[in-house]
């Protein structure tokens, strides 16, 4: 729950907390917290560890963990070289106001997204997108419109640019005003043409650093009813400019989702690592930056994916212990290795939309294709599969679900090096129709059959029916 | 001890301090391994740089992370800075630092994971390495590189609209008759080797351990 007077506190917090040099934060403070929580709460989660555990206890030691990191580490500002710290007693009064479902879009097209538990009937939602993958000028429109036409993708997310005008575009210049309007000109001509022109619109993208977000918020190409994204850096740090855009973010009344991306390996640690840093990282950005909607992207340091074994073992704890625990809203973001017209890229989503579904996410985000780094390979056809799969597990036990992640993993597994990056968007698209090749339809049809064989019932009318059972939080 | 046993035993050694990140231990194996007859420089080839190496590997295979190769990284370079730099400069007067890299991730982007990665290498590798950190306009690359009388300026980009920002640099560099006097190295996810020639840059890495050999090169030694 956001509001003026949090808003200043924290402005505050960040202008007197604790001083401290970066270098000791990452390198001592950081790994030395997360060692510590790790044997205090005895997380273990072992290389053989269940992908979709169905385990209460470890998810509730788990969040009690990151609650104690979120109070002992807080949030560095690298400007004011300050830790902006918070009270247990403060972090869970903010936890427990914080909404439970969040309207987002316009007439006739808004979504509300709501809080979900481990095992939940209720459907998650879908916000499908390249989520900031750079795509060529020439094809933004119909990529974009790939997705808002996915009549499954509750909310947008957008691609980066390649070029603005045919020209390179620069970060923190005026090309990146253009670059930010020009998203949002076509962006919005793509949701018009998807005859959804109320759909809920997540970025602006090419919003680098915080001049793309003022300018088209200012203008209000990009309405207070969108969904506003602000990054933390890893780990646990902010900065000015990503300050803001939350400044500016709450005083114009918009929507603000925030993200973060925790490095496997990196100063957060292994899988016990990486999972404390999900739950205390949500935690950090709710007290920070008051956001209604957080999704943290565990990223593979060599693959750049979310998808590896040990990733998703720290996922699913993790996403459980939040949903157990709180009820705020926390969206899980898919990057596959796999690009489209691969098998390995759908083997990848189903994976982890299973595991995040019946691990309680309020969202999927994404897929966020080929890393989220190769230019244009990325399609809408990715959200609708993301989508039908998630639908078809509201309700799935864990350990149904456990099964089949195993199953998906056991058949991308050997990919995972290999960057199948698969094809550019006008390659398995017909880009003048925005309809998928029959080519890469044939794929996808045979990796549902797949799922089909394995017992995923996505025929049935959970996968299709727009309104699922809800649960009372 | 014949000298292969003792340099073996040596390694082990120096492979529990460097996990465990024990600084004084380390110059004090330092010492004592010079004292007993080695050189400098066959300390540092024989036994740190396959430790490195193995070091490396491990963090590749993700069976360290990254706080232990910073840990690893601080007990070699306090090594070099208090035992190896000192009696390479007795014996040659000279220093043995390979060269001086100005490192950055460029204008706008604040990604550093990568860039990071490269600059513990480098060090680790004998190089003096001066990180700007992030958001690093070409200007205050070129007066870091005048300051601090560098060999190379290394920039990391993991945006799309961060990249021209290299090329920026190297034209500025031109337009003010510097451009003899620095190699340029790049690299960074979006970043190719195809467009790293486009810009004109003298180098592209493509990973932490392919920009040092890339940096080793620039300044005329062997990859
Ligand atoms: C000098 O010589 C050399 C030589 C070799 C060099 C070198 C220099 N530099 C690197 N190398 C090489 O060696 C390294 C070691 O092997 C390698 O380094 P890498 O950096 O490639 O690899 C690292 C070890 C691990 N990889 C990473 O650290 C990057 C991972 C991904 C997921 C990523 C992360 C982590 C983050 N992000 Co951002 N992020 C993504 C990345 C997507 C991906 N899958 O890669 C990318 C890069 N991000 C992107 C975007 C769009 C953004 N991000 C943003 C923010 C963030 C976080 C803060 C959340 C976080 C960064 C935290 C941090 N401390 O760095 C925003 C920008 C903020 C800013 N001003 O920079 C924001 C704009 C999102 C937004 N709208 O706010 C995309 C860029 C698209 C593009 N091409 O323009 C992106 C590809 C993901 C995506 N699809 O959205 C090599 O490239």
């Amino acid at each position: 729950m956001r509001n003026a007077v949090r808003l200043v506190d924290v402005l505050d917090r960040m202008e007197a907390g604790p001083i401290i040099e970066e270098e000791d934060f990452d390198m001592r403070l950081v790994p030395e917290t997360m060692a510590e929580l790790q044997a205090k709460y005895d997380i273990s989660i072992p290389p053989d560890a269940p992908f979709v555990p169905d385990d209460d206890a470890l998810a509730d030691r788990l969040f009690e963990a990151g609650l104690e990191m979120a109070e002992a580490i807080g949030v560095l500002c690298t400007d004011t070289g300050r830790r902006m710290l918070w009270t247990r007693s403060e972090i869970l009064d903010a936890i427990g106001i914080a909404p439970d479902h969040l309207t987002v879009g316009a007439f006739p097209d808004a979504h509300t997204e709501y809080k979900r538990l481990p095992e939940d009937t209720r459907r998650i939602t879908i916000k499908g997108g390249p989520v900031g993958t750079p795509s060529p000028e020439h094809l933004y429109v119909a990529i974009q419109q790939s997705y808002a036409q996915e009549p499954l993708v509750d909310l947008m997310i957008d691609g980066s640019l390649e070029t603005v005008y045919g020209r390179e575009g620069r970060s923190h210049s005026p090309w990146e005003v253009l670059l930010s309007w020009h998203e949002m000109e076509m962006v919005l001509t793509a949701v018009q043409r998807a005859g959804r022109p109320g759909l809920g619109i997540g970025c602006t993208e090419n919003s680098v650093s915080e001049i793309g977000e003022l300018t088209v918020t200012a203008a209000d190409r990009l309405g207070p009813h969108h969904w506003h994204h602000v990054a933390m850096i890893s780990e646990f740090k902010t900065n000015y400019a990503l300050m803001t855009k939350v400044a500016h973010i709450h005083k114009t009344g918009s929507i603000l989702h925030s993200f973060y991306n925790t490095i496997y390996g990196g100063t957060a640690g292994g899988r016990e690592g990486m999972a404390i840093a999900i739950v205390g990282g949500c935690i950090l950005m709710q007290m920070a930056y008051m956001t209604t909607t957080h999704s943290v992207s565990p990223t593979h340091p060599f693959y750049g994916n979310t998808t590896s074994p040990d990733i998703l073992r720290a996922i699913a704890p993790a996403q459980q212990a939040l949903s157990r625990n709180t009820h705020l809203l926390n969206d899980v973001v898919i990057t596959p290795v796999g690009g489209p017209g691969t098998k390995t890229l759908l083997y990848e989503v189903a994976a982890q939309s299973l595991l995040a579904v019946s691990s309680g996410a309020a969202a999927l985000i994404g897929p966020r294709s080929a890393a989220g780094t190769e230019p244009g390979h990325v399609s809408g056809l990715e959200a609708r599969f993301m989508a039908e799969v998630a639908h078809a597990a509201a309700g799935m036990s864990r350990a149904e679900a456990n099964r089949l992640v195993a199953e998906m993993v056991a058949r991308y597994k050997a990919d995972l090096d290999q960057r199948p990056v698969g094809k550019r968007f006008d390659e398995v698209y017909d880009v003048v129709r925005v309809q998928p090749t029959e080519e890469w339809l044939g794929i996808y049809e045979e990796v549902k059959s797949e799922l089909r064989e394995l017992g995923l019932n996505l025929d049935s009318a959970a996968a299709h029916d727009c309104v699922g059972r809800s649960t009372t939080v | 001890m014949p000298d292969e046993k003792r340099e073996e035993a040596l390694r082990k050694e120096l492979d529990q301090v460097l996990a465990a990140g024990d600084t004084e231990k380390g110059t004090q194996i330092a010492r004592q391994a010079l004292e007993s007859g080695l050189t400098p420089t066959e300390f540092f080839v024989g036994i740190i740089q396959p430790l490195l190496y193995d070091v490396g590997k491990r963090f590749e295979r993700l069976e360290i992370f990254l706080p232990d190769l910073m840990k690893a990284a601080k007990v070699i370079q306090t090594m070099q800075r208090e035992v190896l730099e000192p009696a390479i400069l007795a014996e040659s007067g000279e220093g043995s630092e390979l060269g001086t890299v100005v490192i950055g991730t460029c204008q706008g982007d604040i990604h550093d994971i990568g860039k990071n990665m490269v600059a513990l290498m480098l060090q680790v590798n004998g190089f003096r390495v001066i990180d700007l950190g992030t958001d690093v306009s070409p200007q205050n690359f070129i007066d870091a590189a005048r300051k601090e009388e560098a060999d190379i300026i290394g920039m990391s980009s993991l945006l799309t609209p961060s990249m021209p920002y290299m090329g920026d640099l190297i034209k500025r560099l031109e337009g003010l008759g510097l451009r003899e006097q620095y190699k340029v190295i790049v690299g960074g996810a979006p970043v190719t080797e195809a467009y790293a020639e486009r810009i004109g840059a003298d180098a592209y890495g493509a990973d932490a351990v392919h920009a040092v050999q890339m940096c080793r090169q620039l300044i005329g030694l062997e990859g």
